[in-house]
């Protein structure tokens, strides 16, 4: 493991979240949206978090702004949204994480708050610029609750390998 | 000192913040006008397309795997179902093909080469789904090198699932029918009512919780079976005729001088796309 390098191997896993997350909502979209559910993959935002908790990349912000920004132009069409939802997160996880401890609950306590600030932050953008119009309670029961559940499904399978790949890669 | 950082980060966040939303104003006028989008984000589309292209192989095989045993399960129900069925399919396609030769030659004697009906069809296959709850959105392995245009209809095996919102070079996206917003075009539908007149209407939302396209807009209150065919008529746009929307499953006919509502059924399913086509218009 000692060859690769955090600089190569933290974008390539970037980038990879990005799609797989754009590839698993398609394959399993009959199941992530129904009329009572509906899921938002963001391993992405795992990735980035497991790094900021687990390495130390250089120029942290900038990728993320910069997945953020590719997020926008590929998956939605609307500029301006994640580029700053992204690095937003990033900065306030680390801001954060200066004051804990890294453990297990921690980290997955940081990261449900995480995802609830992103999913609300996106719901309001998009309330906001008129792509939707459905009303809190039904964005907190439909939305918000299985996100969460689904997302940290990831977090528990996905913690310990990279926790391993972060604090091996350096 | 202190002050000074406090001031600095408080400049930077606003920056950002202004730099966010002129950049969401910006890409929702593009998104409304413009029929390609600007440079920068094609360079991005191109290149995101062609990256998720290689991630997509795998889940594809997953998935196939996975509705592969479904299938299995479901093959003797759906083989009892299918045999009732055949017999009456040849009929229906000898005076399919019988009419279809009729109408030719009638459009022939006419000398009417193009009509609201006729498209060129463009194959292709979905790479790609936005991870959001608003944006119903699927990206497509086709754009305007193969032809696709901006707002043309999107069609599955059963019927009408979309239409298209940004074409790029190599990849489109398509906004589902069910898709809860505002800001997009309608589909121009219409419906046969009982005694044979043709009822034209738009298709003006979605209701999630029942999954049915709501048409609003009608132009005459006449009655309309339960199950009637919904196509689309073709009228303003780029939309050709004929395409089948769904079937009507409930009619609100409110006599409070509320406006009549018609639900459909929608023919397709949105939530299982792996290969979809997109209609052309050819005049």
């Amino acid at each position: 493991m000692k060859f690769i390098k955090m600089k190569y191997l933290f974008p390539i896993g970037l980038f990879l979240a990005l799609f797989l997350d754009g590839s698993l909502t398609l394959a399993f979209d009959q199941y992530f949206f129904t009329p009572f559910i509906a899921i938002e993959s963001r391993l992405v935002l795992l990735w980035l978090i497991m790094a900021v908790c687990y390495s130390e990349v250089e120029h942290i912000l900038l990728w993320s702004g910069f997945v953020g920004a590719i997020f926008d132009i590929y998956y939605l069409g609307v500029m301006g949204i994640f580029i700053l939802i992204f690095p937003l997160i990033v900065y306030l996880t680390r801001e954060i994480m200066q004051f804990l401890n890294r453990s297990f609950i921690v980290v997955l306590l940081v990261y449900l708050i995480d995802i609830t600030v992103v999913t609300i932050l996106f719901y309001w953008v998009n309330s906001l610029i008129g792509f939707t119009s459905v009303s809190v309670t039904e964005f907190i029961s439909r939305t918000l609750g299985p996100t969460l559940v689904y997302n940290l499904l990831w977090f528990v399978l996905l913690y310990y390998p990279l926790e391993r790949l972060f604090e091996d890669v350096q | 000192m202190k002050k000074y950082l406090l001031n600095k980060k408080l400049v930077i966040i606003l920056i950002s913040l202004i730099v966010s939303f002129l950049l969401i104003a910006f890409s929702i006028s593009v998104r409304d006008k413009r029929n390609t989008p600007t440079f920068v984000q094609q360079i991005g589309n191109e290149a995101a397309g062609i990256v998720n292209r290689v991630v997509e192989f795998p889940i594809a095989g997953i998935k196939k795997a996975n509705s592969s045993v479904i299938d299995l399960i479901n093959a003797y129900q759906e083989n009892q179902k299918l045999k009732a069925q055949v017999d009456q399919i040849a009929a229906e396609k000898v005076e399919n093909q019988t009419l279809h030769k009729e109408n030719q030659q009638l459009k022939e004697q006419l000398k009417l080469n193009r009509s609201l009906t006729t498209y060129n069809k463009v194959t292709a296959y979905v790479i790609s789904r936005t991870p959001s709850t608003w944006q119903n959105q699927i990206i497509i392995s086709k754009g305007s090198l193969a032809g696709v245009t901006k707002n043309s209809a999107v069609l599955s095996r059963k019927g009408l699932v979309g239409r298209v919102v940004e074409v790029n070079k190599t990849n489109s996206k398509v906004e589902l029918i069910t898709t809860k917003n505002e800001e997009t075009d309608r589909f121009s539908v219409q419906v046969l009512s009982e005694n044979g007149d043709v009822i034209n209407g738009l298709i003006t939302g979605y209701d999630i919780d029942s999954n049915r396209l709501i048409m609003g807009q009608i132009t005459s209150k006449l009655k309309i079976k339960n199950k009637a065919h919904v196509i689309t008529s073709g009228m303003g746009g780029s939309i050709p005729k004929g395409l089948f929307v769904g079937e009507v499953t409930d009619i609100s006919n409110n006599e409070a001088g509320l406006p009549t509502k018609i639900y459909i059924k929608p023919a397709a399913a949105t939530n299982d796309l792996s290969v979809v086509t997109v209609a052309l218009r050819k005049d």
